[in-house]
């Protein structure tokens, strides 16, 4: 299961605090250092760990403050496992609403990245993911830059049976997606997602490129993809393309290995972008959708958190 | 606050401990896997305990120096990283009079989307500017546009070596059959092909996998069973975080596991030789992926690709790599 490792950690740590005695500055130091080495092994960004740990801290204060009365140990620790609950969720929701591709209009996806982190694999899932749901999608590979590039989108997307547009011979990656997007809207097709090469912060000219692919095909929504196994390079990165390609949401893919996926909750702080979907496998059909409160009760082993949350 | 002097003092736990936490965050925050950058410090403060430091020398600088050193001694080789060298003298060994020299074998491994291919590539490009002649067998018969991409560069390296004008230039040829059969297979009628047509070196390249995925590290044992390679290249990027040591130590255990069994255990399984480190070029200072994956295994980074050009591959600098992991 994604992230079973994490999971077991953060949990285990909880529960832990669960049995101490009594609810102490000692019970809680105990709690946050395994929450967060947890979260360091995790590939969350140092900074961020640390920052979780003060307001954790600072969020259970008055309720530490009121020194030892047996009575209300249970309500204390509850007290500081949804102040750690709440972080959690906090780290992965950035409380931002993605945009929602509506039928009868044609709504462009732009999808950009660091290299090799999913990006073509990624646009065919979403193209059968919205197909499924009765948009006419299609997929445009601006990707003139990598060997076989090309290839790849064009037996994908056959094997998938979506639409694709792209060229051998043509080498300007901002006329072709230019050309496929106006093709495609000519074609009322509902949903057309716009490949593009990989890239990264130190090429300003690779930078430079995706900001004119995007003024050319005026994206309704820029998605980064990003790999479930990035580490402290996840915050930099992704505030560079934020800048400049202005993404509105970040697909997180390869969460069907070991990795937790730490760097890439980073990017979602960093950034104030929300996570849509999670990419969980090679195949078409391998994308889950993304949900912060959801994501962390399942994490935590929590089966229905309704009840912490109402607190 | 750890600038004080300590006038000649003998170092203690005490003394180390907060030098201990803020060293291990900073390796964490140049991307060292959090366990190692523990281990590291931990033994690093084991050694000074007890140490008497200088009346002059600060806590910090004398641990930043034992640092220095230890990470200098992880990051060096311990077995050679000349592959020229490797693959020159088994080309040069001596034949019986009846038997057909075989290729040099390198394949490369590792998890999905790290560089394999681009970065097989390059290694191509020196091995032809070093006049071998060389053949690329194209094992990962899964992913969409794998064969094509290894067509396109075999063509770029191809155009290269003709406009060249020196004729002694190596060259590159692709063997593939296509998608969907099996790797390991097609990898063997590769270097029989290769022996064939004395190639020098055969460089197999395999599809990207994940480490948990037990189908498909079978499969990539199988392949390295079948076929014993002479080297066995671990592909990483320099992006990776954590998942560094668990990607080495599942790859080369499953290597070793996998391709023994069957063998009943007569047969020691084969693990990683080396890694070659991509993606570089995307990290700045936060080089510690280098440092994670050395101290795993042991084993040393052959190659550092850092860049998308055929030119973009380096040889690790230790040095600079110790620089950058205790720069502030
Ligand atoms: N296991 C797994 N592999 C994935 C997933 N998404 C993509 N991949 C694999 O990751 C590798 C790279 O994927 P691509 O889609 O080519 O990545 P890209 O971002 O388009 O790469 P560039 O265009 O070169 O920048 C391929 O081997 C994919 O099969 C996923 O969710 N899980
Ligand atoms: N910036 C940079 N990009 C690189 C480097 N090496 C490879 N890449 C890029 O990374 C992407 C993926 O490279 P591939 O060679 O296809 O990776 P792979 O490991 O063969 O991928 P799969 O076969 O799908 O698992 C491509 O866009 C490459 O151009 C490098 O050293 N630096
Ligand atoms: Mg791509
Ligand atoms: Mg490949």
């Amino acid at each position: 299961m994604v992230l079973a490792d994490l999971g077991r950690k953060l949990n285990s740590a909880l529960s832990q605090f669960s049995r101490v005695s009594s609810v102490d500055q000692e019970a809680l130091d105990a709690l946050l250092k395994e929450i967060c080495a947890a979260l360091l092994e995790s590939d969350v960004n140092v900074k961020l760990v640390s920052s979780l740990r003060q307001k954790v801290k600072a969020k259970v204060k008055a309720a530490l403050d009121t020194g030892a009365d047996k009575g209300r140990e249970g309500q204390r620790k509850n007290i500081v496992q949804k102040a750690i609950f709440d972080e959690l969720v906090h780290l992965v929701d950035p409380g931002v609403e993605p945009y929602k591709p509506r039928k009868g209009y044609p709504n462009v996806i732009m999808a950009v990245g660091l290299q090799g982190n999913g990006k073509t694999t990624t646009c065919t899932k979403l193209a059968v993911h919205y197909q499924k749901r009765g948009f006419k999608s299609c997929i445009v590979c601006a990707d003139t830059f990598r060997a076989g590039a090309f290839d790849q989108t064009r037996q994908s997307a056959t094997k998938a049976k979506v639409a694709y547009f792209g060229s051998y011979t043509e080498t300007d990656p901002v006329s072709i997606a230019a050309q496929g997007v106006e093709k495609f809207k000519k074609e009322r097709f509902d949903v057309i997602i716009v490949d593009t090469s990989g890239r990264h912060k130190q090429e300003s000219e690779l930078f430079q490129e995706m900001v004119q692919i995007s003024e050319a095909v005026k994206p309704d929504m820029t998605v980064l993809v990003l790999d479930a196994s990035i580490g402290q390079a996840a915050e930099a990165q992704s505030r560079a393309f934020k800048d400049s390609a202005d993404f509105g949401a970040i697909i997180v893919t390869k969460m069907d290995g070991h990795a937790k996926g730490g760097g890439a909750i980073s990017a979602v702080a960093a950034t104030k972008t929300p996570i849509i979907f999670l990419g969980v496998g090679e195949h078409l059909a391998d994308l889950d959708k993304f949900a912060p409160q959801p994501f962390i009760s399942k994490l935590l082993g929590m089966g229905d958190v309704q009840g912490l949350m109402e607190h | 606050m750890f600038a004080r002097l300590t006038g000649g003092k003998v170092l203690t736990d005490e003394d180390l401990k907060p030098i201990l936490a803020t060293m291990k965050e900073h390796l964490m925050k140049k991307n060292v896997a959090k366990d190692i950058a523990d281990r590291v410090c931990d033994g690093v403060g084991k050694n000074l305990v007890g140490k008497k430091i200088g009346g002059f020398t600060s806590i910090k600088s004398s641990f930043q120096e034992a640092l220095g050193a230890s990470l200098t001694q992880i990051l060096t080789p311990k077995t050679s990283t000349d592959v020229m060298q490797a693959i020159r003298t088994k080309l040069a060994s001596p034949l019986s009079s009846t038997s057909v020299r075989s290729p040099y074998t390198m394949a490369f491994v590792g998890v999905n989307g790290v560089g394999k291919s681009t970065n097989l590539s390059k290694v191509c490009f020196w091995l032809i500017q070093n006049r071998l002649k060389v053949l690329i067998a194209a094992c990962d018969t899964f992913r969409s546009g794998a064969v094509e991409q290894l067509r396109v560069h075999v063509r770029n390296l191809s155009m290269l070596t003709n406009d060249s004008p020196d004729l002694n230039r190596g060259s590159v040829e692709l063997y593939e059959k296509g998608y969907g059969k099996d790797a390991a297979g097609i990898a063997k009628e590769a270097i029989a092909y290769a022996k064939e047509n004395e190639f020098d070196v055969v460089l197999i390249d395999t599809a990207g996998r994940m480490q948990d995925n037990e189908p498909l590290m079978k499969a990539l044992a199988k392949l390295v069973a079948i076929n014993t390679p002479d080297k066995i290249i671990f592909v990483g990027e320099a992006l990776v975080g954590n998942e560094a040591v668990d990607q080495l130590t599942k790859f080369d255990r499953a290597l070793r596991d996998f391709s023994a069994a069957g063998s009943g255990g007569s047969i020691k399984g084969r693990g990683i030789d080396g890694m070659l480190v991509t993606k570089w070029d995307t990290v700045d200072d936060k080089v510690g992926a280098a440092l994670s994956m050395t101290y795993v295994t042991g084993q040393p980074i052959l190659f550092v690709g850092c860049g998308q050009t055929y030119t973009d591959l380096k040889q690790l600098r230790v040095a600079n790599v110790v620089d950058a992991l205790l720069a502030d």
